[in-house]
């Protein structure tokens, strides 16, 4: 229907548009009225019109028909991700060769990073004209364009520096910077970067995506901290730069770090997800800082973000769907059964459901499927709506009354027991014809600030309470305790050669996920976003990676996978904590046909796992 | 030259713990923390004074003292125009290596001339108590290896922490002079036009 204009449009998104139904009810609406933000933004009105009528009209037609949101539309040689929060909606089109799960990350990536930045979606475009908010959304679809490697966007992975080729000692040194700046009470987390790639971070990785967006906002002023005449400035004025800006966080975010999940009750599988993704426990960095933790009622709730995981976990290791519910949903979404590629995933996300009715693994009443429900939602969206296309036959009461609990939730999120179990009354019967999903924007965004110093290519970001950014003392005590460890960890890193490890001379090519960290290792060289040409098995293993980790996302029974040409073969395991593909260069090229036993792809299983202990991994 | 401010590279070197973090923080924020972590690598900070009418900009680099840090530390020292070797007075030990701080120093900072290379010798934490190195002692060492200046400072109080650092400038300065006077009547002029006497074959 639209022009296929050009062959060099980017794979990944050759068109994103927000567009906002409420603006839209009448018959002599017209469809430009509703569309917010269009990518390309040179593309013509018209055409504009043409795109978001027809995929917002598909959209609202699956959605009153089948009762739940529809999550991919496919477009001749496109397709098209799709998000529907209450009356917006959200869809970014790219090639078909993408994988749904990473599109659907790059869209919940993309969505993120403006609540994260600009709050409610909704407030936004009430209080910001359509034109204000436009350079924000260019900005974001450039971040998540650049940069990354193929690889990264196909696992929607946090690009790190290469930890194999820096001296460990400088990874600790990034961390006790972050330790030192929690001195300072205001001080919640901290994530260091060097050109935008992730040294050490005290956040989960979905904050932490989000923190290390570079800066290009200039309604946010800098400050100069040096005003004081102690004179720091100096010759390093131009590449040194302060700044804090307001950002928001969800009470269940915000939680998360505020009692981050310590190992202070017997859970066994926390470790994983303790250690951020320059490999610093997060541990440490508690019990160093000065924040008290309010003891005596953590418990319950410090651990909801990782009890889901240690359910799947616990009951289903091999379900490589575990890890997928709670430490990042919002990079691996369900496809939902009712409009989902295939619907294929619906036995895995039961089984899902029925692990946490059984019970939570401390000890903690079982709670009701409501609860559940609030849970899921609080951590991203994707989970949410995969239970409540489950529960559609429920009806709208209870999405009220979801939505009252999530209200209710910021301000009793301290108190266990009385967490949002309590159902709300008020406004179940209004709004009946609007069975849409519970309207995520009205989820109470909590305000906070974004601290960020850099030294040329080093950036130091901070998330701090709000009051932090007038108080001068305490912005002056962090900026002070920091800028030397930060001039000399830019200098070290600086000199340290940070070009990526190469496949050359290595007789195999491996990629290997960390699905709780979401950090990525791997021997392919990460230069430039497209996979050169020249490099064919690069291009294998990366194509292979794409199909295979489709196939994992889509089936929790999936756990080995041997994918052959004639040239190659390729080794992929998935479990619920890593996803790793392994290609051994020169096999044989008698691998086709019907395998028999003596094929050599049959003990790819076993180098794989030989090989990649050389590099520190360890296939479990 | 007045006007100009130039940008001078001066490196802390001593044992661990003898207080070179504190006395580089002491000197450019006027802060003391007693509960500062070891040094890993290096850190920098710089500082712009005014030292005789030369407005100097001095980049104060902090080491790590520890023997398990040195790969990361030693490839900064090159470039430095001032050292100042720092002990502690209250660890005779610390006292003992300076030698060997100034030996390393100049091997890796790879130092041309090693006689008249700016150095300045800190014994730092004065407002200890229990003193193991007598002034007398650390002044005969200074004498001993090149006439070094020495002073007693302590970070904590800021006793002297000031007049150290200015006057390491201040060797700086006096090298530089010494290096103008060499400018004058070693250079040789690469504008000016070859001989056109010489001829080939």
């Amino acid at each position: 229907m639209m022009a296929e204009s050009t062959t060099l449009e980017p794979r990944w998104c050759s068109y994103f548009f927000l567009y906002d139904g409420s603006k839209v009810t009448e018959e002599g609406d017209p469809t430009r009225a509703g569309i917010c933000y269009f990518y390309p933004e040179e593309t013509p009105l018209d055409q504009q019109e043409l795109l978001c009528g027809q995929l917002a009209g598909v959209c609202r037609c699956i959605h009153e028909m089948s009762r739940s949101p529809a999550r991919l539309v496919r477009l001749r040689r496109r397709k098209f991700a799709i998000r529907m929060r209450g009356d917006f909606l959200w869809a970014l089109g790219c090639t078909m060769d993408i994988p749904d799960v990473s599109a659907w990350a790059f869209l919940d990536h993309l969505i993120s990073l403006f609540r994260f930045y600009n709050g409610s979606i909704r407030q936004s475009y009430q209080l910001r004209s359509k034109e204000e908010l436009a350079p924000q959304w260019s900005h974001y679809l450039d971040h998540l364009q650049g940069g990354a490697s193929e690889l990264h966007h196909i696992f929607s992975a946090l690009n790190t520096i290469d930890s194999t080729h820096i001296d460990p000692l400088l990874l600790l040194k990034a961390a006790l910077i972050l330790q030192a700046c929690q001195r300072c009470p205001l001080v919640v987390a901290g994530c260091i970067s060097y050109h935008g790639r992730v040294v050490s971070t005290q956040m989960p990785p979905e904050l932490t995506a989000m923190v290390v967006v570079c800066q290009r906002d200039p309604q946010n002023l800098d400050f100069a901290p040096v005003a004081n005449g102690l004179g720091s400035a100096g010759p390093q004025t131009p590449s040194t730069s302060v700044n804090s800006t307001a950002v928001f966080l969800s009470p269940a975010e915000l939680h998360a770090l505020r009692y981050p999940p310590v190992d202070r009750v017997h859970r066994s599988v926390s470790h994983p997800q303790q250690t951020t993704c320059a490999g610093k426990p997060r541990l440490l960095s508690r019990t160093l800082s000065d924040i008290p933790e309010p003891t005596g009622l953590v418990a319950p709730r410090a651990s909801f973000q990782t009890m889901l995981c240690s359910t799947g976990s616990s009951l289903s290791d091999e379900g490589g769907s575990a890890p997928r519910v709670s430490p990042e949903p919002t990079h691996h979404p369900f496809p939902s059964p009712a409009s989902g590629s295939d619907g294929q995933a619906l036995p895995h996300f039961l089984a899902n459901q029925e692990a946490h009715q059984a019970g939570w693994p401390n000890g903690l009443p079982l709670p009701r499927p409501e609860d559940l429900r609030n849970e899921g939602d609080l951590q991203g969206h994707t989970y949410k709506d995969s239970m409540s296309c489950d529960n559609k036959g429920e009806g709208a009461t209870e999405k009220r009354g979801f939505v009252n609990q999530l209200e209710k939730l910021s301000c009793v999120e301290d108190r266990d027991g009385t967490r949002g179990t309590k159902e709300s009354g008020k406004g179940n019967q209004e709004d009946d014809h609007k069975t849409s999903e519970p309207v995520e924007e009205e989820l109470p965004l909590v305000a906070m600030a974004l601290y960020r110093h850099r030294v040329r290519g080093l950036v130091l970001a901070l998330l701090v309470e709000p009051h932090f950014q007038n108080d001068a003392v305490a912005m002056e005590e962090v900026y002070h305790s920091s800028l030397a460890s930060l001039n000399g960890l830019e200098a070290h890193l600086c000199s340290t050669a940070l070009e990526p490890s190469s496949a050359q001379g290595c007789p195999y090519t491996f990629v290997h996920y960390d699905c709780l960290q979401n950090t990525l290792a791997t021997n392919l060289p990460f230069t430039g976003p497209p996979v050169p040409a020249g490099e064919a098995q690069g291009t294998v293993l990366v194509k292979a990676a794409a199909l295979l980790h489709t196939h994992f996302s889509q089936d929790a029974m999936l756990q080995e996978v041997i994918l052959r040409n004639a040239g190659s073969a390729v080794y992929g395991t998935c479990n619920s904590a890593q996803e790793t593909y392994f290609l051994q260069q020169g096999a044989t090229v008698r691998n086709s046909g019907v395998p028999n036993p003596q094929d050599s792809a049959f003990s790819l299983p076993t180098k794989a796992r030989h090989k990649l202990l050389k590099h520190g991994l360890n296939l479990l | 030259m007045a006007a100009k401010s130039s940008l001078f590279k001066v490196i802390l070197l001593g044992d661990g713990g003898v207080g070179k973090s504190s006395l580089m923080n002491r000197y450019v924020t006027n802060k003391f923390d007693a509960h500062l972590f070891h040094t890993i690598g290096v850190e920098f900070l710089n500082k712009e004074l005014e030292v005789d009418g030369h407005l100097v900009t001095m980049q104060i680099w902090d080491t790590a003292g520890q023997e398990r840090f040195r790969s990361l530390r030693t490839p900064f020292y090159r470039g430095s125009d001032c050292c100042l070797l720092t002990f502690s007075v209250d660890d005779s030990q610390s006292f003992l290596n300076l030698g060997n701080w100034k030996k390393e120093f100049i091997y890796y900072a790879d130092v041309k001339e090693p006689d008249s290379f700016p150095f300045v010798v800190l014994g730092n934490k004065l407002d200890v108590a229990d003193r193991q190195v007598s002034t007398e002692d650390a002044q005969q060492w200074c004498r001993e290896n090149g006439n070094f200046p020495y002073y007693e400072t302590s970070a904590k109080d800021a006793t002297n922490v000031a007049v150290a650092f200015e006057e390491a400038v201040r060797r700086v300065l006096a090298v530089e002079d010494r290096g103008d006077h060499l400018i004058h009547t070693d250079t040789v002029n690469l504008h000016r036009k070859p001989r056109s006497s010489a001829t080939c074959c």
